[in-house]
């Protein structure tokens, strides 16, 4: 009898609130509808006569001081009228705070650098949260219009199986920016007289003198011949030594417009076993599988470690002029490509105009003057004699931002926003040589005639085709990376291969080849 | 009938001041706790922000069946299920013992020091836990495997190793833990009367027995009270410390229903999904706690109600 | 019972010895990771990461503080956690209490009822979205109110209070004080407190530590950087996107990541210093006691 009472007071108080928390249905909001008004000027700065206020929930990175405060937005508000109220929401957490704010429709009018997937494009654009930009684009953004013209697969990669742009990414035609590249410790190899090597055999060789030649010459065996972030950076860079590609953001090959999804090829598993002799000859860092970034960024920055990939120099500065980039190895079976390239539409979910949004006009002229030639410069290097100078007609920071002692995007945060952010602009070979001195620009030469003909963004599907990826792909990676690994330590042994095919063939292997084969017939084919 | 609803209106009368101190935290729970609770449903809906709770379509049991018919379900399961246990058996009573032997310390300054330092490591965050323990106990340069191999045994790579995982999980925890987790039954032998502990004294009780007899049965409502609250968050593994320690190589062990809540409902903004796990956690645990409840109530007549 | 009591003294002794040596043991235990935490906040951060340090600095610094007390939110995020804890401890200790006597009463009617009530919230509840929406309809977003109001009770620290009452306070002490004409409120404030400082002293740390490292809700409620709380800065700089490195703009996390190596074990002591401080005072309630026998009599 009491138990009844409880449960009646209970389903009393619940049944009373439930109606309270009912809440009506929002029209799905219509871009074309809110036409901008007088105060719009369509080309031209100032955007708007009278200011207007643009809330934009933007994530700020570990090195950015609160974007408000950052010269380039205090000056671009004088520029254009338009004073930009940043949420600077912190990156710990930044996820979380993100989605309660989208699922409680406590809506800004702009996200910026805000972590999207696709997933979350599909289901809240269509959804209508998000509105459409391709009509915007069109009308209002020239430089946004102009790359779009000039590289179809951007339009491509960005367009939802509805036809609707909902998000933006980065533009990134800078081919070095895209990729990351091999870097090998030259001081060691001339140290013990050797060539780079231009296979996976003759890699193999050098690492093993790496590891028993004492190439640094204290006494000690404390070289690391070769690291790397994780297995998964490791395999996606090397990979191409077996033909194997990364397209449409997977383990994915293309060929003669036939997709075909690899993690169960025969050449994966070699890539697996070729490596599984690296790391039981304590060739490859024994630690790979437990170290934490930082120990790796150590190592790398201390210049122990023979061979690693990595984009860029800046995280090993100091010991950089001991590395070269050299070209990729070949393989056994004479494959010699180097795939892991991101597409021009780099880091997508970089930008987003919302349902709540009063001036979707005068925010897409916003963006869009950040991927033109002056807007992107004015972007990354903030105004010319105060934050940098054009030195050979090419923008350059000075000194104390390039050489400052907390580091130079620390420096460059204090200005400008882009360091560890995704802001929608242009990043090209004019405009980027913090990210790209000399020396990484040769290591991306070296590559450039490996890479292959095309690299396929990742694709758009439908929100119910992008919720069962999601869910297939989730317990196949799980199962993919772990395995992989085991393989890779030993824990496994290779003639377990047919249960570990079998086993991927039943979690619906299949059905995820099939799935982009036929997102490739709808977004890449011709 | 009528004579006995008088009583009990009389014996409410009598008490009023106990029923006024009541209602201002009674009106938070309600505010607060039930309130919300209309959102329970988004876990058989599939809940879109613009459409609102009641407007999102309802879809039944279908996360349910999502999440059953994972392919990991089984393993996570498992492996919440065994940390749990292996929980409650060795973390659960090792505070008890801790705090049962800070309270036989005759000399003033070692008791003091002792609880001093038992709770201090409760305060280190769990990333330095982690990145201490991938120090502590890495196969190559870990202190840990200096000292195994000074003994004669073979370097073992914790840290990679699933069957080592939930002994490392829990032993650290345990480290990191007992001492604030023993105060509460510091406080409780504190409460003690003293009288107690002179009687058993007179009656030639050794220290041994003491603690037997006196101060145990003095903090059993206490420990069972404790033991309850702790069954009833069974499926409630806490998630962050795993998700650091987490690697593919101990993922066989260390795969648990809340880190993968974490991956696949809350950082990809899924909170149907998330809803539908949680719910499943929570009634399990409702579950637990009133049979355990029950029983508490029937054998020891200590209860949460 | 009946005990011999020549074996009785000699067993006194090896209880009294294998105590001791226990405490030696766990001491030396939980010493070690501690003095390594302290050790290395004061060394070169690549020797402790490349495990050359293991118990004393190796390359002295005081680079870390420095870096720590030169970082102005570490201090704003000090104030305004001090001043939620001190606040929101001061609600959460009176609606506890409130709460946690009532229910200790067994003459109470309807108690079982509201200890189901009480008990089923900690199993059930709407979820972050309603939270948040209620949270928000009541104006107190971005408020120093979302720190303390939405947290004021915790189910769990209200049945531990609970049960110290139902326990350690004889039944019949309070039969008496009644039986002499002493209101609930009376006997309350003047009797059941000031025999329940273990457990006001246990419920403070508790809540007070609680505060001290909430950082969820200030992730949610919060938005203006002045409000921010010490855990909230801390988080900013320990935790970085672990899967940033991949990614195409990650340009600048090598360094950060470098810098948060460097400070992290600075940053946790000068972040633990007052909570540490207040336990002492805690403790000296456990030890005096309470002389409820002297009472009785």
């Amino acid at each position: 009898m009491k138990k009844n009472v409880t449960f009646a007071l209970i389903s009393v108080s619940l049944a009373s609130v439930v109606f309270a928390g009912c809440s009506g249905k929002d029209p799905v909001a219509d871009p074309t509808a809110s036409a901008p008004t007088d105060n719009f000027h369509a080309t031209g700065f100032p955007i708007v006569e009278k200011p207007i206020t643009l809330d934009i929930f933007n994530r700020q990175s570990n090195s950015n001081i609160p974007w408000d405060k950052m010269l380039v937005f205090r000056e671009y508000e004088k520029m254009t009228n338009i004073k930009a109220s940043f949420k600077n929401v912190p990156t710990a957490g930044f996820n979380e705070k993100r989605n309660l704010i989208l699922n409680t429709k406590d809506l800004p009018d702009i996200f910026i650098s805000a972590n999207f997937t696709r997933l979350d494009a599909v289901k809240y654009g269509t959804s209508g949260m998000f509105i459409p930009l391709e009509g915007l684009i069109d009308q209002y953004a020239p430089n946004i219009k102009a790359l779009f013209d000039q590289y179809p697969e951007i339009k491509q990669s960005l367009t939802a199986p509805d036809g609707h742009i909902y998000m933006l990414s980065d533009f990134v035609t800078l081919f070095s920016a895209r990729t990351a590249k091999p870097w090998l410790n030259k001081k060691w190899l001339d140290e013990l007289g050797l060539e780079v090597p231009k296979t996976t055999q003759e890699l193999k060789n050098v690492l093993i003198a790496f590891r028993d030649q004492d190439p640094n010459r204290n006494g000690q065996k404390d070289e690391i011949p070769m690291s790397g972030e994780n297995l998964g950076q490791i395999v996606s860079n090397i990979n191409g030594a077996w033909g194997l590609e990364n397209q449409m953001g997977n383990r994915i090959n293309v060929q003669d417009d036939k997709v075909r999804y690899w993690p169960a090829d025969d050449r994966y598993k070699q890539i697996l076993q070729y490596l599984h002799e690296l790391y039981k000859e304590k060739l490859l860092d024994n630690t790979l599988f437990t170290q934490q970034d930082t120990e790796y960024l150590t190592k790398t920055s201390e210049a122990k470690v023979g061979f690693f990939y990595k984009q860029a120099t800046d995280t090993f500065s100091a010991v950089a002029d001991q590395f070269i980039g050299i070209e990729p190895v070949a393989g056994p079976n004479g494959d010699r490509l180097h795939t892991q390239v991101q597409p021009i539409a780099r880091s997508y979910g970089a930008f987003a105009i919302t349902s709540a949004n009063p001036y979707p006009a005068e925010s897409i002229r916003w963006i869009d003057y950040f991927s033109g030639e002056e807007g992107s410069i004015f972007l990354r290097y903030g105004v010319e004699g105060q934050t940098f100078n054009y030195a050979d007609g090419v923008p350059t920071y000075p000194d104390e931002v390039l050489k400052n002692e907390k580091g130079s995007a620390f420096a460059i945060s204090q200005f400008a926003p882009w360091p560890g952010t995704a802001i929608t602009h242009w990043i090209n070979d004019k405009n980027s040589n913090a990210v790209n001195p000399p020396q990484v620009q040769e290591a991306a030469e070296k590559l450039e005639p490996y890479i292959p003909e095309r690299i396929l963004g990742a694709p758009l599907f439908d929100a119910a085709t992008a919720k069962k990826v999601d869910t297939l792909l989730t317990d196949v990676n799980t199962y993919i990376d772990e395995s992989s690994a085991k393989f890779v330590n030993g824990e496994r042994s290779f003639d377990d291969w047919d249960n570990y095919v079998s086993t991927l063939n039943k979690m619906g292997l299949a059905e995820i080849e099939e799935i982009y084969q036929e997102a490739y017939d709808t977004t890449y084919k011709n | 009938m009528q004579d006995r609803s008088n009583k009990l209106m009389k014996r409410m009368l009598v008490r009023y001041e106990l029923y006024l101190m009541l209602l201002l935290p009674l009106v938070w729970f309600i505010i607060f706790q039930y309130v919300p609770m209309y959102g329970v449903q988004i876990a058989f809906r599939e809940f879109m922000p613009n459409l609102g709770f009641l407007g999102s379509p309802w879809v039944g049991f279908e996360h349910f069946e999502r999440f059953f018919s994972s392919y990991y379900f089984e393993r996570l399961l498992w492996n919440t299920l065994s940390i749990s246990l292996f929980q409650t058996l060795v973390a659960f009573p090792i505070p008890i013992f801790l705090a049962l032997l800070i309270h036989e310390i005759q000399n003033k300054r070692m008791r003091k020091l002792l609880q001093n330092v038992t709770y201090m490591p409760h305060f280190i965050s769990i990333v330095v836990i982690v990145g201490m323990l991938n120090l502590f106990l890495s196969s190559e340069t870990g202190f840990v495997n200096h000292v195994l191999s000074a003994v004669g045994i073979e370097p073992i790579a914790f840290m990679e190793r699933a069957d080592w995982f939930k002994t490392v999980l829990i032993s650290s925890g345990v480290w990191q833990n007992m001492g604030w987790q023993s105060i509460i039954y510091i406080a409780a032998l504190s409460g003690l009367d003293p009288q107690l502990y002179e009687a058993a004294k007179i009656d030639g009780a050794s220290r041994w027995q003491r603690v037997m007899h006196v101060s145990v049965p003095g903090i059993l409502p206490t420990i069972i009270i404790l033991l309850i609250l702790d069954i009833g968050h069974f499926m409630n593994v806490g998630f962050e410390k795993i998700l650091l320690m987490q690697n593919e190589l101990n993922m066989e062990a260390s795969d648990v229903i809340s880190t993968f809540i974490y991956r696949n409902g809350i950082l990809k903004g899924d909170f149907s999904y998330s809803a539908s796990i949680g719910l499943f956690n929570a009634l399990i645990n409702f579950i637990l706690l009133i049979v355990i409840n029950a029983y508490a109530r029937r054998k020891t007549e200590t209860s949460l109600w | 019972m009946k005990f011999e009591r020549r074996t009785k003294i000699k067993d006194d002794q090896w209880f009294d010895i294998i105590v001791y040596a226990i405490a030696t043991v766990i001491l030396i235990m939980i010493l070690y990771p501690l003095l390594f935490v302290v050790s290395a906040s004061f060394s070169d951060p690549s020797k402790v990461i490349g495990g050359e340090m293991w118990l004393l600095p190796k390359g002295f610094t005081l680079d870390a503080y420095k870096e720590v007390f030169e970082t102005k939110e570490v201090w704003t995020g000090y104030k305004n956690t001090i001043i939620y804890t001190v606040l929101g401890t001061l609600i959460n200790i009176t609606l506890t209490t409130l709460a946690a006597y009532p229910l200790s009463r067994k003459d109470l009617p309807g108690r079982s009822i509201f200890m189901f009530i009480i008990a089923f919230t900690m199993f059930f509840s709407g979820g972050l979205i309603p939270t948040y929406l209620l949270v928000q309809s009541l104006g107190m977003v971005d408020t120093i109110w979302s720190m303390m109001i939405p947290t004021a009770i915790a189910t769990y620290n209200l049945i531990v209070m609970r049960t110290y009452f139902q326990t350690s306070i004889p039944w019949e002490l309070q039969e008496a004080a009644l039986m002499d004409g002493s209101s609930n409120t009376r006997l309350l404030v003047s009797i059941i407190l000031p025999l329940s400082k273990p457990i006001i002293a246990v419920m403070v740390l508790f809540y007070a530590v609680g505060h001290w490292n909430a950082y969820f809700n200030a992730l949610i409620y919060l938005n203006s950087e002045h409000l921010y709380p010490l855990q909230i800065i801390l988080r900013n700089i320990l935790i970085t996107n672990q899967n940033a490195l991949m990614e195409g703009d990650a340009f600048g996390l090598g360094e950060r990541l470098l810098l948060a190596e460097s400070i992290k074990y600075s940053l946790i002591i000068v972040a633990s210093i007052p909570v540490l401080l207040i336990y002492p005072f805690v403790q000296r309630h456990f030890i005096k006691g309470v002389m409820i026998g002297s009472l009785k009599g």
